[in-house]
């Protein structure tokens, strides 16, 4: 059993064929070989599965594949620029130590950004709010809030970039 | 994962005679994060999932400006009760319950329907609308009817629902004046809980603001079902509402409740807490209430 | 202290641009051509006879492509008592075991294959109890060993603990005990085996030990009749160790047995239910601590016995006493100290290794028993640990000799940032415990050594190749930065390779704390050689001798007149193309000179220690037992912060999983069988239970340290447990012994004392 669905994945129209049971995560990962979404459980309690979709960040672990018809899906592999910039939050997350072993990073991300798109000023108690379903286990989240928070409240500019300069030197 | 054919109704009679044409091997699906979890994890094998996300209906609650009366359809997610200013304003007890359900990515696709047809003695949804008087709204194959929400939830994981019907709405009656409500969802952590225990409290002042009209208590995982503290309820109606009454109430309900030992908690523990719990969600509605009348 | 360009710098981890996108690779993303899946089929039954297996229905499944069971297979004994075979024979000792493995093309067939596998069992009955399990009587888990009891030798007794506790003008004696925990490595295990034409096997897996991995394949390879092959293991990056990867597996084992069945690649990946209940614990523990000091609140004695739950295998779990002699015999001076372990077979899962290793149980019972010293002595409690902290130039009673301690400073950290106790608000206290932990390599092995290459190219940029195992720590980072500062490069200049055994040089493991300390010395090691040779060739250019050359901003210069420099990369290709050309190499293998332990457990296992304090101010909901975090602080002496990002990340992760330790964290089992394997109800902590945390740090440079750095993977979870118990004793006055301390602990214990208070 499987139907033509069309959707857009990262800004990029697509049509592809889908069977029933897939979930978003098996279509992503083992159709499309976008990898970069993780699975931690595979049952809505880690939120390492965590893609955008129409706005809303979900568990596409638990997501029905069928479901993003016509709809506009974003995974973390649509967040860097074509020409390899990062996005804010990647560039804080990983500036910011928020990324350690890296397992619930794209999860992270995705629910942050989902949460930055709505809220751009997201206060640190929204940030827990919005992230209380994605568990990391290496960073004891400080240093997650800190990269999400650097950019709610001040702007990209304001991460201290020590670390940055580097990179900055080569160019 | 277990194989099964998506079928995607555009009314509610579809799904109805989409149901009553594969009969137990199809399953109804809203939010799915019930119905694919216990897939997954082979605790049921539909061969047809329904899916309901396609049917119209109200994708917020909205409040009947003349009778006053809210209306939840079936289909709207959490998060669009967690975000509604209505909700928030007027029912906070649902607005405690709702906001703490899973994480926001499971309230972005999880159904209030879901909550209360899974029937689940935690279900953190059910609480607060029993408190609230909240009747179901259901239609199938014979036609349309209502059950009192209270009376909807036969055991665990079991509901008043026929085979082909569907939950297709909730109606919480108005409120009285000087109402406040508060549901607390008890647990070890901060987040991502099943509850150990749900306690949901509603109390209306009479005019002096000091005698109890109304009261009820809802209390969740203290039965096989959702269940309300009668005689907690019956004790507060026509008393001065302090901290001395609440916690008799608690004391009472404590008692009502019948609650067991499971991983989640022992029944000593739950059952004490069932007192602490109903007292404080008690103080809270008088500060709710207070808080209104400025 | 010189001006550091790369060292001490917040320089974010190597490769998190590439996690931070997504692009990393981790087990689950890897696929091989042709690569089968693997399933593995578990024991219904904690102890049971294993009557007969039928696999006939599975085989005939479609796309199933092998099936072993225990009979199919050579006698390969891993472990450390080797007692535990990848698939079981004649019977299975807990739910874990492993009964048979199926690889098929897809990882649905392969479950299918499993559920038509039909195995009659004759039920035995169970033991769970350690202590019952010590009985005569006892159902026997392993019946060859003749007892349940592990002939371990963890005893020992320094001074004369008798004697001294005649002597002593207060003691305290009490029990504790600790249960079950697990890792909960965000990433699920899994591995990947494949072999040659020739049988030379390659193997992806999640580990921490490539190098002692091999050899345990190796051995594998051995039982399988396949002698004097050559066994590739390639580590791909790992979603969290945290100790859990410190042993091999049934589950690696069976992959290769499957590759070899099977002539394709293989692969078994875990579910998050099968990563709960199929991977090892942290050792749970029952602990009887007696402590005393003399009038003056010095230390007399520590006489403390154990007994450790095994469960049915020997891992990792089973060796914990040995570290947790550490906190016993040297936290703190204490001149007379006896310990004793026992661990005990059950019929529950087997223990490992997890961050502390021991550690973390040891320093809950002690520090807690401190606090109650510090009350019947009258002292105040830091002042009680100040009498008695260790002193730089101590040697403790097990030979460690310290090098470096910033104990004193830490504990005064703490209660500075925590405040004085009162004036006391109800409910609310603080708690104090403290730590020492090795940090500067553990000589567990024979060698407790790492190895690096350095191999520079014609543009001056270098890859570095290193034992060091990085599993998110940052191991990648300690190199480079280490390995930048000395040649006078930038970090970016360094690529790391790391974890594939095929390529990088030796190295015990990412265990111990040691990575920082023993890898980082020796990528230092290896970049002074190639230093010394740039030297050389910058000394002719120049005209200048050597001693008087310094690397920095990517140039060779002399010291005094910077203007006289070279670039480089400049000066690379100068000597690579000309006659009799040459190119820059070098490899360094660091051994540090600490000691095994004698059979007194005895000898200087590290070459310095890590100390600190934490504190935590809490406050106790009295009706329903709920404990509330206030403020934490964790303050460490760590030698020298290499990069402070990456030291506080340690720092913060190890505090909130010491949390969960202390108050949420614990694997229910009930007969053996775990009833909570899934993140629903294991209560690992959320974002939203984050507690303000403070991690100030000292640095004592210490001498023998990468530029003075000592380890930090492990202490910000050892003392987290005690210091909230002992805050939670100052707040409402009862000692909560037991872990976790929960709302219902917390609550019976209120009611006790009300009731012996009325
Ligand atoms: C990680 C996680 C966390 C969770 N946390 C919580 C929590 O904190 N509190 C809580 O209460 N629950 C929680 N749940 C349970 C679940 O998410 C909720 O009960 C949710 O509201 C179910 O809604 P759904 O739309 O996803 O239901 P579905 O899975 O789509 O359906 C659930 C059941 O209801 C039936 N059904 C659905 N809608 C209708 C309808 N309109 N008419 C008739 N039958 C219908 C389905 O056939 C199915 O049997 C959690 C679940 C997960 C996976
Ligand atoms: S994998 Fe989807 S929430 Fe864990
Ligand atoms: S960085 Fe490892 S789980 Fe978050």
């Amino acid at each position: 059993m499987g139907k033509m669905i069309s959707f857009a994945l990262n800004g990029n129209k697509m049509a592809v064929e889908v069977k029933d049971h897939w979930t978003l995560l098996h279509l992503l990962r083992e159709e499309l070989g976008l990898l970069g979404t993780k699975e931690g459980c595979g049952s809505g309690e880690c939120g390492a599965c965590t893609v955008i979709v129409d706005g809303m960040a979900v568990n596409s672990c638990l997501f029905p594949g069928l479901e993003i018809a016509e709809k506009d899906v974003v995974t973390i592999e649509g967040l860097t620029s074509p020409d390899g910039t990062l996005h804010p939050l990647q560039k804080s997350f990983v500036e910011n130590g928020g990324i350690q072993c890296g397992y619930c990073t794209p999860g992270m991300i995705m629910s942050a950004k989902a949460l930055l798109d709505e809220s751009p000023n997201a206060t640190e108690e929204e940030i827990k709010h919005s992230l209380a379903g994605n568990i990391c286990r290496c960073t004891g989240y400080v240093q997650i809030i800190d990269s999400i928070k650097s950019i709610s409240e001040g702007g990209v500019e304001e991460v201290h970039v020590v670390a940055w300069k580097n990179k900055e030197k080569d160019e | 994962m277990k194989q099964f054919a998506y079928l995607v109704p555009r009314s509610l009679d579809e799904a109805i005679s989409f149901h009553e044409a594969h009969g137990d091997r199809a399953k109804y699906v809203a939010g799915g994060t019930d119905v694919l979890v216990k897939i997954k994890e082979g605790k049921i094998l539909p061969d047809y999932l329904i899916s309901l996300k396609h049917i119209l209906g109200q994708d917020r609650p909205l409040l009947n400006q003349e009778t006053g009366e809210l209306y939840i359809g079936s289909f709207v997610t959490h998060r669009m009760i967690e975000k509604s200013a209505i909700v928030r304003i007027h029912y906070p007890i649902l607005h405690d319950a709702i906001r703490n359900i899973g994480s926001v990515q499971i309230r972005n696709v999880a159904t209030i329907g879901g909550n209360l047809v899974n029937a689940v003695p935690s279900a953190d949804g059910a609480i607060p609308l029993i408190t609230l008087d909240a009747t179901a709204n259901i239609q199938g194959p014979k036609g349309e009817r209502s059950v009192d929400l209270a009376r909807f939830f036969l055991g665990p994981g079991l509901c008043d629902l026929e085979r082909s019907e569907i939950l297709i709405e909730i109606v919480v009656p108005p409120l009285l004046l000087r109402t406040g409500s508060a549901y607390i969802k008890f647990g070890r952590r901060e987040a991502m809980e099943l509850p150990m225990l749900g306690v949901g409290v509603l109390l209306s002042l009479g005019e002096s603001s000091v005698t109890c009209v109304k009261a009820r208590i809802c209390l969740g995982v203290a039965a096989p079902t959702p269940i309300r503290a009668l005689e907690a309820e019956a004790f507060l109606v026509g008393k001065p509402i302090d901290g001395g009454t609440l916690e008799k109430a608690g004391k009472i309900a404590a008692k009502e409740s019948r609650v067991r030992d499971s991983i989640r908690g022992v029944a000593w523990y739950r059952r004490e807490m069932v007192g602490v719990l109903v007292k404080r969600m008690g103080l809270k509605c008088m500060e709710r209430i207070k808080k209104l009348a400025q | 202290m010189q001006d550091l360009k790369a060292v001490g710098k917040r320089i974010p981890k190597i490769d998190a641009v590439d996690k931070a996108t997504g692009r990393v690779e981790y087990i689950q993303d890897i696929k091989l051509a042709g690569m089968l899946h693997g399933k593995i089929l578990y024991s219904k039954y904690p102890h049971a006879r294993i009557v007969n297996i039928d696999t006939s229905k599975a085989k005939q499944l479609t796309g199933v492509r092998a099936i072993l069971t225990g009979k199919d297979i050579p006698e390969i004994k891993f472990g450390v008592y080797k007692d535990n075979r990848p698939l079981k024979t004649g019977k299975v000792r807990s739910y874990r075991d492993e009964v048979a493995a199926v690889a098929a093309i897809d990882p649905e067939i392969a479950q299918e294959a499993l559920s038509l596998i039909k195995v009659t069992y004759e039920a035995l009955p169970g033991i769970f109890d350690p202590e019952a399990a010590m009985k005569e009587d006892a159902p026997l888990v392993h019946e060859e060993h003749k007892t349940n009891i592990l002939k371990m030798p963890w005893k020992l007794h320094y001074g004369d603990v008798e004697t001294a506790k005649k002597e002593t003008a207060y003691m305290v004696e009490n029990r504790f005990s600790t249960t079950w925990v697990t890792h909960c490595c965000l990433g699920t295990s899994g591995a990947i085996a494949q072999f040659d034409n020739t049988n030379n096997l390659t193997i992806y897996t999640n580990t921490q030990i490539p190098s002692l991995a091999q050899k345990d394949f190796l051995s594998a390879l051995k039982a399988m009749g396949l002698r004097d092959k050559r066994v590739r293991v390639i580590k791909p990056c790992i979603g969290g160790g945290f100790g859990s990867k410190l042993d091999t597996y049934a589950y690696e084992y069976l992959s290769i047995l499957l590759a070899f069945h099977t002539r394709k690649p293989v692969k078994i990946v875990f579910g998050r239910e099968e990563e709960f209940f199929a991977t090892s614990t942290r050792q749970p523990t029952i602990m009887d601590v007696a402590q005393g000091c003399d009038k003056n609140g010095k230390l007399l004695f520590r006489d403390i016995s154990m007994v450790l739950d095994n469960g049915a295998y020997t891992s990792w779990g089973a060796t914990t006493p040995s570290v947790m002699m550490m906190p016993i015999t040297s936290l703190y001076r204490v001149p007379n100290v006896r310990y004793e372990a026992m661990c005990v077979y059950t019929n529950n899962t087997y223990s490992q290794a997890m961050r502390g290793y021991g550690n973390p149980q040891a320093t809950f019972a002690i520090e807690s028993s401190m606090d109650m010293l510090a009350e019947t002595s009258g002292f105040d409690p830091m002042e009680l640990r100040r009498i008695n902290a260790n002193q730089a130039g101590d040697v403790s009673p097990q030979d460690f000799q310290i090098t470096t301690c910033g104990l004193d400073q830490c504990i005064d950290e703490v209660e500075k940032r925590l405040g004085k106790k009162t004036p006391k608000e109800k409910g609310v206290g603080v708690g104090f415990a403290s730590l020492i932990h090795v940090g500067g390599g553990a000589r567990v092995y024979k060698s407790d050594g790492c190895g690096t290459i350095i191999k520079m190219d014609d543009y001056g940029k270098i890859n570095l190749f290193t034992g060091a195992t990085d599993m998110g720590q940052g191991a990648d980072n300690m190199v480079a930065q280490i390995v930048a500062e000395e040649l006078g490069l930038d970090v970016a200049d360094v690529h790391v390779i790391h974890s594939d055994t095929d390529v990088c040089p030796w190295d015990v493991g990412a265990h111990a704390s040691r990575t920082t300390f023993v890898a980082g010395n020796s990528a230092l090691g290896a970049a002074k050689k190639i230093k010394a040779r740039i030297f050389d060739m910058a000394s002719k250019q120049l005209e200048a001798p050597p001693e008087i050359l310094v690397m920095a901003n990517r140039m060779v210069m002399v010291k005094e007149d910077p203007k006289k420099r070279l670039e480089i990369g400049k000066l690379l290709r100068k000597f690579h193309f000309s006659t009799n050309g040459e190119m820059l190499m070098a490899e360094y293998f660091y051994d540090p000179e600490n000691e095994n332990l004698g059979r007194d457990f005895k000898g200087n296992t590290s070459m310095t220690y890590t100390f600190g304090t934490h504190g935590a101010r809490v406050k106790v909901d009295e009706e329903t037992g709920k404990v509330q975090i206030l403020k934490y602080v964790a303050a460490h002496d760590i030698g020298r912060a290499i990069n402070p990002i990456l030291l506080e990340g340690q720092v913060y992760g190890g505090v909130m999983m010491g949390i969960g330790y202390a108050l949420t964290e614990q694997i229910i089992h009930e007969k053996g069988e775990i009833m909570n394997p899934n993140f629903r109800d294991y209560k690992i902590l959320t974002i939203k239970d984050v507690v303000p945390i403070e991690a100030p740090v000292f640095e004592t440079f210490d001498k023998d340290g990468p530029y003075g750095a000592k380890g930090i993977g492990e202490p910000g979870c050892v003392p987290t447990a005690p210091a909230i118990a002992n805050a939670i004793y100052d707040a409402i006055g009862v000692r909560i012994k037991d872990l976790p301390i929960t709302p219902e602990r917390v609550l019976t214990a209120i009611k006790a004392k009300k009731k012996l208070e009325s």
